[in-house]
């Protein structure tokens, strides 16, 4: 007995490492973070652009929240004092502001177009973190994601297409296979862990925004009695168009509140199996949609359109991008870049046939267990079956009767 | 299928322990978040989020992804009255459409006015509490420090923008109009019935601090508007003046 209970743990433990690999360090082509990048990045830039407008209401000795204050706001002047520390809390010189953001917006535009994204995107992530941390009690839900994406974005080789480091990597293709550094720099398209690993941590963190975000209004009244989505529309501040005809619609209203609701506590939860992702995500859409266009934050529901796409498999675009940004063979190289190149492209291939036998091993494992179960469903009809049979009638088998209630 | 990290194996985990490290930063904060309580935080999630809640505050991580929740609310406003010496006057209201292009710049001074009201505090402590439970007395004068230094910190800036001029701002809630009022009665959601002042006047009864004698009404309410006329009252502000500042930034505050 205790054998057999070590036996099954031991193989649930090794199936769950197992899954815990597959999960997390499974390789995944770059292409659907190349377009988080170019949209997190242009939002990024947008964001710098329109600070901006009014820099030094936002930062130094005579903004809105002043050098000082910001400082105390982290620093445990008023209670306790926590890590979001920021360099500009002590930058009060104007021109200094200035060259600092005019710096910010050229980096920040460099990780949008894809240029030196390697070092670009962790600079463009950091100068936004600092800017957070000295922004406090101007921020919303945009400055989240954005951050956020930023910072997975910086962990994948995300300027490898659709950028201006792939078309560098294609200029200088036969330098990229002989300096190593360079091979870095101006990384080649192919499925990467580091892909795999920002994605699958974009996505978990979007699940706890969601399974968070539905919670907390499921501690309200107002979202259990269907008000929730009127007071919201009602909301003058947040509102770019005028959504007080909802008013006479009660049960639309109060069904888009419920909807909204289990959408988001479930989101966690749904977005994973393929049957009910397309709906998940096709609600996300409406709801992010509805937010950008009726409740005045454009920017916030876009991006957070954006942030789903990472759900989409990069399959779907491998496609229309491998034409464009693949790095192509050239002929008349030296051998060793030719002997490099080709034992890449072999390594890719041999990678995609591995990828293609796993794929087929999952699905032959699933058909086996439904092939099992199937089998076992149909002993149990035979067995029902010869059990209604008039000759069992008279003479019923007392073992085959309590089969037959279990198959009720 | 899966790398095998090639000459490194160890490296999975290695990245095996940063992925758990990082993922309980991102759960545990809203986590704790939610779980806060009159008598403080869960003592469990206490004890989770104390190794990563450097690393979370660092990283952003530490929010609580609260969007219209537990319910969505009035709005919180800034009304600021900027007088020359002549005495003619100036409002300004805080966000305004009219005045902050494009919307996310208009957004930004909407948190802002929000933040002001998110962290007010009245004034206190009354001493009986400094005696009975000196732990709270003291977190309530740091809140109410940390109000007026930012409430102050908004004056100077619009004295700043305003030089020689006298800058009194107070805070106001436009409210929301139920859905069957609104089908009983319309009203356009910007009438000024729905704006009210909110004082910063102490709790205890009869106190006269500083802050809850205020001076008299400095700024009118909003155009139009007198939000309770009932009560006179109603209409004294908090009267945060670029002159008359209880605390001064820099002061050291304990």
């Amino acid at each position: 007995m205790t054998g057999s209970l070590f036996a099954v743990t031991k193989r649930w433990f090794k199936e769950f490492v197992s899954a815990w690999d597959r999960f997390w360090f499974s390789p995944r082509y770059p292409h659907v973070l190349a377009v988080l990048r170019i949209a997190t990045g242009l939002m990024l830039l947008y964001s710098h652009l329109v600070l901006a407008t009014e820099l030094t209401s936002f930062l130094g000795d005579h903004a809105w929240i002043n050098n000082t204050t910001a400082a105390q706001l982290h620093d445990g002047a008023f209670g306790s004092s926590d890590m979001g520390q920021s360099y500009l809390w002590h930058i009060s010189n104007p021109l200094l502001l200035w060259v600092h953001h005019a710096l910010t917006i050229l980096i920040t535009g460099a990780f949008a177009a894809g240029l030196l994204t390697r070092i670009t995107a962790p600079a463009a992530w950091f100068l936004q973190l600092m800017y957070l941390h000295r922004l406090t009690g101007s921020l919303f839900g945009l400055d989240q994601i954005i951050t956020y994406m930023a910072m997975y974005l910086m962990l994948t080789p995300c300027g490898s297409c659709l950028s201006i480091d792939a078309w560098l990597r294609r200029t200088f293709a036969n330098q990229c296979l002989t300096n190593r550094k360079l091979d870095w720099l101006l990384p080649e398209i192919r499925p990467t862990v580091a892909a795999n690993l920002g994605s699958r941590l974009l996505q978990v963190h979007l699940c706890v925004i969601y399974l968070f975000g539905g919670l907390a209004k499921a501690r309200g009244e107002l979202w259990w009695d269907g008000t929730a989505t009127w007071f919201a529309a009602a909301n003058f501040e947040y509102q770019s168009m005028d959504m007080t005809w909802l008013g006479s619609y009660p049960r639309i209203f109060s069904a888009i509140t419920h909807i909204t609701l289990f959408w988001e506590v479930f989101y966690a939860g749904l977005v994973w199996p393929k049957l009910s992702r397309p709906i998940i995500l096709g609600m996300a859409f409406a709801v992010h949609g509805g937010i950008a266009v009726c409740l005045g934050m454009i920017t916030f529901g876009m991006m957070m359109i954006v942030a789903n796409m990472v759900f989409i498999e990069p399959k779907w675009l491998v496609r229309t991008t491998r034409d464009t940004d693949a790095p192509t063979p050239q002929l008349k190289a030296e051998p060793k870049v030719q002997s490099t190149f080709h034992r890449r492209e072999q390594d890719r291939r041999e990678q995609e046939i591995e990828s293609a036998k796993e794929s087929l091993r999952v699905r032959e494992e699933k058909l086996r267990e439904r092939v099992a179960k199937l089998k076992k469903r149909e002993r149990k009809v035979r067995r029902a079956v010869a059990r209604l049979k008039p000759s069992n009638r008279n003479n019923p088998d007392p073992n085959t009767d309590t089969d037959a209630e279990d198959d009720l | 299928m899966t790398t095998n990290f090639g000459k490194k194996p160890y490296l999975r985990w290695v990245i095996t322990v940063g992925l758990i490290f990082h993922l309980l930063a991102v759960i545990v904060p809203p986590l704790a978040f939610q779980t806060r309580g009159p008598l403080g935080s869960s003592p469990s999630v206490e004890a989770l989020i104390t190794p990563v809640r450097d690393y979370s505050q660092f990283l952003y991580l530490d929010r609580g992804y609260a969007f219209f929740a537990p319910d969505p609310g009035p709005s919180h406003l800034i009304q600021a009255a900027i007088s020359d010496d002549v005495g003619n006057m100036t409002e300004r209201m805080i966000p305004s459409l009219d005045d902050q292009w494009p919307r996310l710049l208009y957004h930004r001074h909407f948190m802002l006015s929000e933040f002001l009201h998110e962290i007010y505090e009245p004034p206190g402590p009354p001493p009986e509490l400094a005696r009975i439970d000196p732990i709270a007395a003291h977190r309530w004068e740091q809140g109410r420090a940390r109000y007026e230094f930012v409430r102050q910190s908004i004056v100077d800036h619009l004295a700043h923008e305003n030089p020689g001029n006298r800058v009194v701002i107070r805070r106001l809630e436009h409210v929301l109009p139920g859905f069957i009022e609104m089908a009983n009665n319309p009203i356009e959601l910007d009438d000024p019935r729905l704006y009210r002042v909110l004082r910063d006047q102490s709790l205890i009864p009869g106190d006269v601090t500083e802050s809850a004698a205020t001076l008299p009404e400095a700024i009118p309410a909003p155009r139009h508007t007198e939000p309770d006329n009932s009560n006179q009252a109603d209409q004294n502000i908090e009267a945060d003046q670029s002159s008359q500042a209880e605390t001064q930034p820099g002061d050291p505050v304990q």
